[in-house]
């Protein structure tokens, strides 16, 4: 029997190891994460680089450049001053020409100032199709963006909670090289840059409905700004697209007044810029951005990879009114005619090239983690300012420019190959999974193979600035080089591609398929493991209830309007079991008044349930639920606060006094006895705390006398972790092993829910005693389907497993009742700073997951073993019992591995799905950081009971 | 009406008992009166259950009132001492007692709770009580013990104890599974509380109805041949 029961908790241990590797395994499919390395890049860096020895430094001085003046970085700046304007959810179509697509829509062809300039001949503006990398969302464009790298769901880096970038980024190399930033329009730039911008005119982004204050609050900064000198980069975001196409959707009208509106703001804007263009003029050599960070679907959404979403769009422009040609092998452009046969072409950029371009265009150091290259086209739009004087000066001719130009953009491109390689090497170590051997061995070729060619003739070239080379000679060996390390960037990007944004699906399959065989033993274990003491058969209707609920449930995940709304589901199908319960109670003629008082107890919880969603509703932006009920009262009515302030110590009032008939009822029974007292002790300190917290009760002194208001909760901790330790050591040392098991979990349970309820705030009391109350019904009413008065005392039944699956829907319940719901911004950071004001990550950690899942996952563990009702005290009916208690934790297991499963199963069909990164993957998160805790509590529980 | 009223001698004469036939008339009359509200809902008032929830439910449960109790009354308990006014009367207290139970129950179960969908959950408990407890006050008073044997042990004795039960259950069951699209995103009018709460019970109620014939007619069947 002993070694029966040992084999049991190895089985629980095992199931613990089974479901973390498939975890383990799913997720290295699924959640792609990289390091984010503290590195910066600094102007002397290069020295390191093998373009040290690059010509232009006499190459400047012969050619007698007005900006010596400036000091040289990495390149030589090309451009003086950058606007960019971001319109958020730019799509493709909303800037390129109809002819581009197959059919014109009536929101295409607005924006016509920006087709003017980029189809008029000798124009020096283009239009540019952009490539973002998903998750396409604001966040993580930006940072995309500026770090020049492929932001994941996870970066890894040292930044809790706040979102600011640690990451080296362009804004940050501005900073570093002395260029003044100013920044208008959407707040998260704030967000992630807090100190770079000189000037910042943010506006609060998150109210979706608000299609105008970002847009008037940017276009009225805006104007000004142009006309000063005191800024070198100007950042203006616009939101109205962005919010329209979520609240409308891109066929409307109001997103068509949008971009009319966006129209004539960048014609305004064009025409300052054309105006100040003049030598000596504010925008003499000033380029133009316009841009979008991502594209959106027909109805508004963004997030996902797909191509509506990804595709956005970039129009640059260069008030210097010339353009070098780009050579036809470089030029990426793809060309239409419109109805007058007129020749448009549009040309082709990543976003992850748009930081490593405009550093080369500005002159300042490469951002230390941008995988990106120097894209040529838009490289060209901007180096127009000093081949303008040379072609002129010596008349060389096209061919020749070209060659000058490609000289100028092989060089750049050494620099930016030795920075990738630089970030490659430096990730590969540090990283916690950096690449592969395989690959860093092929782009180390790759890139010695470019090297070589560089430094043997390339570099000679450059050099040697007497041209008598046959110009077709350099241009084809300048040809050569730059494929060279196209080819060499190509390759890294597919490469980071490959590890940061793609998902291993075979992976995925794996892990996914390890769970569900171990989902099958586990039901195997449940319902075959033991004849004599397993959950009644197959056909039982209890039995086929319980597989109904947790299979409708776990269905339930498939959808995602029903993950948003889990609480209530949950909550739904468990008052479904209570009212079952209670007609067979009826049926019963017993037990009416526990099946009244629970479906009483899941109101209340619904009611709670109901305010957290509402509070979800305001952050979330996939919600747009109203709160559905109103109390007649004024918030701030006296009684009210009387109220709030005096329920919930009466609530621990009464769990002091639960617990006192607890341990009263029991004989003496020792360390477990004293254990029970300690979280009485506990119960009133919090009491006192929050009595001394609050103004009615006049005992603000207090907290002076306790020293301060972080000495109680220090205590409770201090308590309980006494508590713990006393009841392992009892568990050890104690040789009985036939006492009284309820008094054990009863000493348990309230040592872990203190701290719970501390942390919880004092919504935790009450929400304490709804599940005290709740499960003492589930417990009362469990099996009351075949019991009926005579009977009830009779001998020990088999288990049912309705009561489990109500015991682990209520904990989903209070999960969601305590204020939580399946997102990061669900967490309730403050509860980790109750006691502490200095930030620590791992004390602060346990204290949060303590905090989130406590109700839901360690009392409801701990708290299992009081639902089997205990009738007879034989040592015989104990072992009895210690089988069916194993049992009931098996199917606990079970439910809980079934829902993750379905999440799993969820979130790889759902992949591509616009919200996998806002609301699937965080959900995934939660699941799978729930199953492995309660697995390894049913593990420690089995050791602690059995 | 007229067809009810033709029937009333035939059965009064044979008491409380009713054959499958009858069973399958009084179906068809309470189906052609839910059909009739609708129709007086569309054409008479121009809204529909979308449009103005609360007048259309409203209006069916008054109109499918009436026909419910003028039909279950027939039916009822011990004809002798209790008169066919006084099974009326009851079937009233009963109306607002299952109506008061209906919306506890749905209550409980997550329907909204606030003061703008107040009238639209009395209304809709109002119907779901006509569904469930009306008929079954009609016929069976206030004698517990045979609520109990037919609603809680599930042993209806005769077929008109079976058409109280199955088609209450279905409607019951019809709700709830009614509510399930109601979290979807699809934003569509009918998710509202409690329009498709609605649909699922009248479903549920028909589909109650078709099942108990069935039974009943294999039932009638079997009894045949034995």
């Amino acid at each position: 029997m002993e070694t029966y029961l040992k084999n049991k908790k190895l089985t629980a241990l095992g199931f613990l190891l089974i479901h973390a590797i498939a975890i383990l395994i799913f997720t290295r499919g699924f959640l792609l994460t990289r390091t984010e390395l503290p590195f910066h890049s600094t102007c002397s860096d290069v020295s390191l680089s093998p373009c040290l020895a690059s010509p232009r430094s006499n190459h400047d001085s012969s050619s007698g450049q007005s900006n010596q003046t400036q000091p040289k970085c990495w390149t030589k700046p090309v451009v003086d001053r950058v606007i960019i304007i971001v319109l958020d959810a730019l799509r493709i179509d909303f800037v390129a020409p109809s002819a581009f697509f197959p059919e014109p829509k009536p929101w295409m062809d607005k924006l016509t100032i920006l087709q003017t300039l980029a189809f008029a001949n000798d124009s020096s503006a283009k239009i540019f199709k952009a490539f973002a990398d998903p998750p396409t969302t604001s966040l993580q464009r930006l940072k995309g963006l500026t770090t020049g790298g492929l932001p994941t769901f996870i970066d890894i880096g040292n930044s809790f909670g706040a979102p600011a970038i640690v990451e080296d980024n362009f804004i940050n190399q501005l900073v570093l090289n002395g260029k003044r930033l100013v920044m208008m329009g959407d707040d998260t730039w704030t967000q992630l840059f807090p100190n770079q911008f000189q000037k910042s005119y943010p506006f609060p982004s998150f109210n979706v409905k608000d299609l105008d204050t970002v847009d008037n609050g940017c276009i009225e900064h805006l104007f000004p700004t142009l006309f000063k000198d005191d800024w070198d980069v100007l950042i203006a975001h616009f939101l109205g697209v962005d919010h329209a196409g979520h609240i409308f959707g891109v066929d409307s009208s109001p997103m068509i007044n949008k971009l009319e509106q966006y129209n004539s703001v960048l014609e305004k804007v064009i025409n300052i810029l054309e105006s100040q263009a003049g030598p000596g003029g504010l925008h003499e050599n000033t380029m133009l951005i316009v841009m979008g960070d991502h594209g959106q679907t027909l109805n508004g959404d963004h997030g996902g990879g797909t191509a509506e979403e990804v595709e956005t769009t970039m129009f640059a422009m260069s008030t210097k009114k010339h353009t070098t040609l780009v050579p036809p092998e470089f030029d990426t452009s793809s060309c239409k005619q419109n109805k007058d046969g007129k020749q448009m072409c549009i040309s082709y950029i990543e976003q992850l090239d748009f930081a490593a371009t405009l550093s080369a265009l500005l002159g300042i150091s490469f951002p230390f983690g941008s995988i990106g290259h120097v894209n040529p086209e838009l490289y060209a739009l901007g180096s127009s300012s000093w081949n303008l004087d040379k072609s002129d000066l010596g008349n060389f001719g096209t061919q020749s420019a070209a060659n000058e130009w490609m000289k100028h953009y092989v060089d750049v491109l050494c620099v930016n190959a030795w920075q990738v390689k630089r970030y490659i090497d430096v990730y590969s170590n540090s990283s916690v999974v950096g690449f592969s051997s395989d690959d860093m061995s092929r782009i180390s070729d790759l890139y010695s193979a470019a090297e070589q060619n560089w430094s043997n003739s390339v570099k000679h070239i450059l050099m040697d600035r007497n041209g008598d080379d046959g110009s077709t000679d350099i241009s084809a060996l300048l040809k050569e080089q730059i494929a060279e390390y196209l080819n060499f960037f190509s390759s890294v990007v597919e490469l980071a591609r490959s590890k940061w944004t793609e998902f291993n699906l075979n992976l995925m399959i794996t892990g996914f398929g390890i769970l569900v065989i171990s989902l099958i033993l586990q039901f195997l274990a449940v319902f075959h493991g033991d004849k004599s003491y397993a959950v009644g058969s197959w056909l039982s209707t209890g039995a086929a209830f319980t597989l109904f609920i947790v299979t409708i449930r776990a269905c339930s995940f498939l959808s995602n309007s029903y993950i948003l709304e889990e609480g209530k589901v949950a909550n739904f199908l468990l008052a479904t079991t209570g009212l079952i319960k209670l007609r067979y109670s009826v049926m019963r003629k017993t037990m009416r008044k526990e099946a009244f008082m629970f479906l009483a107890m899941v109101f209340v919880l619904r009611v709670s349930i109901d305010i957290g969603l509402t509070k979800q509703a305001a952050t979330s932006q996939f919600m747009s639920s109203s709160p559905s009920w109103m109390l007649g009262i004024a918030p701030d009515h006296p009684a009210l606060t009387y109220a709030i302030e005096i329920a919930p110590i009466l609530s621990v009032v009464i769990l002091i006094c639960v617990l006192y008939v607890a341990i009263a009822k029991a004989p003496n029974e020792g360390v477990w006895k004293y254990v029970t007292v300690g979280s009485m002790v506990s119960y009133f300190f919090i009491a006192l705390l929050w009595a001394s917290e609050s103004k009615i009760f006049g005992l603000d002194q207090l907290l002076q006398v306790t020293g301060g208001r972080n000495r109680i909760p220090q205590t409770v901790y201090v308590i309980g972790l006494v508590q713990l330790c006393l009841l392992a050591s009892a568990r050890m040392f104690c040789t009985e092993k036939d006492k009284n098991w309820a008094i054990r979990t009863v000493a348990l349970v309230s040592a872990c829910s203190s701290p719970i309820i501390l942390l919880s705030g004092k919504q935790g009391s009450m929400l304490a005693l709804v599940y005290l109350v709740a499960g003492y019904c589930i417990m009362r009413l469990e099996g009351v389907e075949r019991r009926t008065k005579s009977d009830g005392q009779s001998k020990f039944s088999k288990l049912n497993p309705l009561c489990v699956v109500q015991w682990s829907l209520l904990s989903i319940c209070m999960f969601f009742a305590s204020g939580h719901w399946c997102a990061f911004d669900g967490l309730r950071y403050g509860a980790a700073f109750v006691g502490f004001d200095e930030f620590v990550l791992i004390r602060q950690a346990i204290l949060l997951t303590i905090e989130t899942f406590g109700f839901s996952i360690i009392l409801s563990v701990f708290g299992l073993p009081l639902l089997i009702p205990f009738h007879s005290q034989t040592p015989q009916a104990h072992g009895e019992k210690r089988h069916q208690l194993f049992q009931m934790y098996m199917l606990f297991g079970v439910i809980s591995a079934t829902t993750v499963t379905a999440t799993i199963l969820c979130v790889t069909i759902q992949r591509r799905h616009l919200m996998v990164w806002g609301l699937f993957a965080p959900k995934f998160v939660f699941d799978v950081v729930d199953l492995i805790l309660t697995d390894l509590l049913i593990c420690l529980a089995s050791a602690y009971y059995l | 009406m007229k067809e009810a009223k033709e029937k009333k001698n035939p059965e009064i004469s044979v008491s409380i008992t009713i054959s499958t036939w009858g069973a399958f008339a009084v179906y068809v009359i309470t189906g052609l009166f839910l059909i009739f509200g609708f129709h007086v809902v569309r054409n008479k008032y121009s809204v529909d259950l979308i449009s103005d929830p609360t007048l259309t439910l409203r209006l069916l449960w008054i109109i499918e009132f009436p026909i419910v109790v003028i039909i279950y009354s027939l039916f009822r308990r011990n004809p002798e001492k209790c008169s066919y006014f006084r099974a009326v009367g009851r079937s009233l207290v009963g109306l607002i007692a299952g109506a008061l139970i209906n919306a506890l129950g749905a209550v409980s179960l997550g329907a909204p709770i606030g003061m703008q969908s107040l009238s639209k959950t009395i209304h809709w408990s109002f119907l779901m009580s006509v569904f469930t407890v009306v008929p079954a006050t009609a016929v069976l008073g206030a004698s517990w013990i045979d609520w109990h044997r037919i609603f809680a042990s599930l042993k209806p004795i005769g077929i008109i104890e079976h058409m109280l039960l199955v088609p209450a259950y279905g409607a019951i069951i019809g709700g709830w599974f009614g509510a399930w699209p109601m979290p979807l995103d699809w934003e569509r009018p009918w998710q509202e509380w409690p329009i498709c709460v609605c649909y699922g019970a009248i479903g549920g109620y028909i589909g109650g109805q078709m099942v108990s014939l069935l039974t009943l007619l294999s039932e009638h069947k079997n009894l045949k041949l034995a």
